[in-house]
């Protein structure tokens, strides 16, 4: 048998590799749930190639030109790759719950950045194959240029767009983890909220004034501007990604923050051993 | 520092549950529980449904927040040090559950990892519980498909996965066959013996406890009602010794109203009648059955067993 101090090594290069082991638990659990759930096949194809298909189709019904079909295009990508993205990280608390068994993790010495950089991570895989569908099916039917904007626009729009994700993800396990079954459907309402008030195929503009208040602490309406600005859009905001990032920067540091508070809370009310029987 | 001798230490510990928005119920589970475990003991602890032992479990696991009172697990506080001891233990449940698509294999691969396990270390560590809990034949099955006992051989597998010098157990043969459950019992027992790993179990069954574990608490309402060995809860409990008769006629009037003579129960063919002390009480019993005219067929005397003890706190 393996020796205790075999499993338990307490040297510096071990740490880090007993890190890198937690970080990658969640991972490791996505990855299989992936590959083994038709479910998973849907989410990741069906669903997304359904959306661009639809509004594809409309663009050309209402005969837009084709900077306004990017213009709603990249609203619809936005929605499925966050939407695919947070659905992984909302996974680390979700297949707990379904399959009853919260407390184990919790029994473990986890902590809330493994939990979420891990199917975080599995999350942003998934997206960006979302992503590439997307623009296949776009470029093909519609002749929509998903590269137009660069790649180094492209490629901060779609991190801007997993980061959205991974905080919706951490606010969804949190609403689990003090509401409990009742939140579930939060994981995939949340999604669809945010992008509406985010301008999903909109300019925020056209919100009412207050609403554009809100819009202004959403991180997504900086990235779709930022993405728009590059098929010729004029941008409403001076500097569109690093406002974005800065936001997203302090809602990931919050959101932390709440999914700490909603275990702890639930350890307190015994809502943690509830979501195990 | 020299390390503490006691392995779990836990004082005045109390819980309580609420409920509903408007109308608020609340529930008493533990109401002061305290306890010491040393190291490398079975520590039992009994008591009827909602007597608060998963509770208390759950606290000492560092899942549940006490309202009040302290525990330590090896010298650390289970409410500020809660990270640095879950390395150290464990805990299976017996209606432990995992992902239900996830395979054997794989419910270790992912709790490994969370332990910090890595590489080959994991992999082997794997490998050894899936042979010791004869889970090697079932590798392809996923969770949701394989029976209850190997579903609770992979929870205590799961359990043993960082090999925690303090396990607990919460009802570990609860619904198993008679033979699952035996071979469960050896395995925790042969835990203690090769790894001096600190064990404390939950469960209904006396015998179990009787069987297992070195030192057991009582538990009722939330509160600890009597602690020490088998042997010693039942001198303390003072419920008596049993005559256990086997009688033509079977059963004959007025041997309840004999002096000393605290209850009587007939078992079958037998008739146990509890005295308050079996060397002064026997002799009367038989002179007055023979004085009858009743016919003794069996005479046996045996302390009373765990059960009867629980049954007694239990009231």
């Amino acid at each position: 048998m393996s020796s205790r101090a075999e499993l338990l090594p307490p040297g510096a290069g071990e740490a880090w590799a007993a890190e890198w082991a937690r970080l990658t638990a969640f991972a490791y659990r996505n990855l299989i749930m992936a590959r083994r759930n038709v479910f998973f096949v849907f989410e990741l194809t069906f669903w997304p190639g359904v959306a661009m298909l639809s509004h594809g189709l409309l663009t050309r019904f209402l005969d837009l030109t084709p900077q306004m079909t990017a213009f709603i295009l990249v609203g619809t990508v936005a929605l499925s790759a966050v939407q695919v993205c947070q659905l992984d990280v909302a996974y680390a608390v979700l297949f707990d719950i379904w399959s009853k068994s919260m407390k184990h993790q919790f029994l473990t010495p986890v902590r809330i950045h493994h939990l979420a950089v891990g199917s975080w991570l599995v999350g942003v895989g998934r997206g960006v194959i979302v992503w590439a569908l997307m623009a296949l099916i776009g470029g093909r039917a519609f002749g929509f240029d998903f590269l137009g904007p660069g790649p180094l626009r492209v490629g901060l729009f779609l991190l801007g767009c997993f980061l959205t994700a991974l905080v919706i993800g951490l606010l969804v396990c949190a609403l689990v983890l003090l509401f409990g079954t009742r939140a579930e459907t939060s994981a995939w309402a949340a999604v669809n909220f945010f992008v509406m008030l985010g301008g999903i195929y909109y300019p925020v503009s056209v919100l009412p004034g207050w609403v554009q208040v809100i819009s202004a602490g959403i991180p997504l309406t900086y990235f779709l501007d930022g993405i728009r600005a590059g098929y010729g859009f004029p941008s409403q905001f001076a500097y569109p990604f690093a406002t974005g990032f800065a936001l997203t920067l302090l809602y990931a540091v919050l959101a932390h923050w709440a999914l700490a508070a909603a275990v702890t809370r639930s350890r307190r009310t015994g809502l943690l051993l509830k979501l195990s029987e | 520092m020299p390390a503490s001798p006691l392995a779990v230490e836990a004082r005045d510990l109390a819980k309580t549950f609420r409920s509903g928005w408007l109308r608020r119920r609340e529930t008493a589970a533990l109401r002061g529980a305290s306890l010491q475990v040393p190291r490398g003991a079975i520590y039992g602890l009994l008591g009827p449904n909602g007597a608060g032992k998963t509770t208390l479990l759950s606290i000492l696991a560092t899942l549940l927040l006490p309202d009040s009172g302290s525990a330590t697990i090896l010298g650390h506080d289970v409410v500020r040090e809660a990270f640095a001891i879950r390395r150290r233990l464990n805990m299976a449940s017996g209606n432990a559950s995992f992902v239900w698509s996830l395979r054997p294999a794989e419910v270790l691969a992912f709790y490994g990892r969370l332990y910090g396990l890595h590489g080959r270390v994991l992999k082997r560590r794997v490998s050894e519980l899936l042979e010791r809990f004869e889970l090697v034949p079932h590798l392809k099955t996923e969770y949701n498909e394989l029976s209850t006992g190997l579903k609770q051989r992979l929870a205590l597998a799961k359990a043993l996965l960082n090999d925690p010098e303090v396990l607990f157990l919460d009802e570990p043969t609860l619904g198993l066959d008679p033979d699952v459950s035996v071979r469960i019992r050896a395995q925790i027992a042969e835990l203690r013996r090769e790894r001096n790993t600190t064990i404390i179990l939950t469960t209904h069954y006396m015998r179990e406890a009787e069987e297992l574990c070195d030192r057991i608490a009582f538990i009722k309402g939330g509160r600890i009602l009597a602690e020490g060995s088998a042997d010693e809860l039942k001198r303390q409990i003072r419920i008596g010794d049993v005559i256990s008769l086997r009688l033509d006629p079977a059963v004959p009037a007025g041997l309840a109203d004999l002096p000393g003579v605290l209850a009587m129960q007939t078992r079958g063919d037998r008739i146990d009648c509890t005295v308050d002390a079996s060397d002064k009480r026997l002799p009367d019993v038989l002179k007055w059955l023979c004085d009858q005219g009743v016919l003794v067929r069996d005479c046996q005397v045996r302390e009373p067993d765990l059960e009867e003890v629980f049954v007694e706190l239990s009231r």
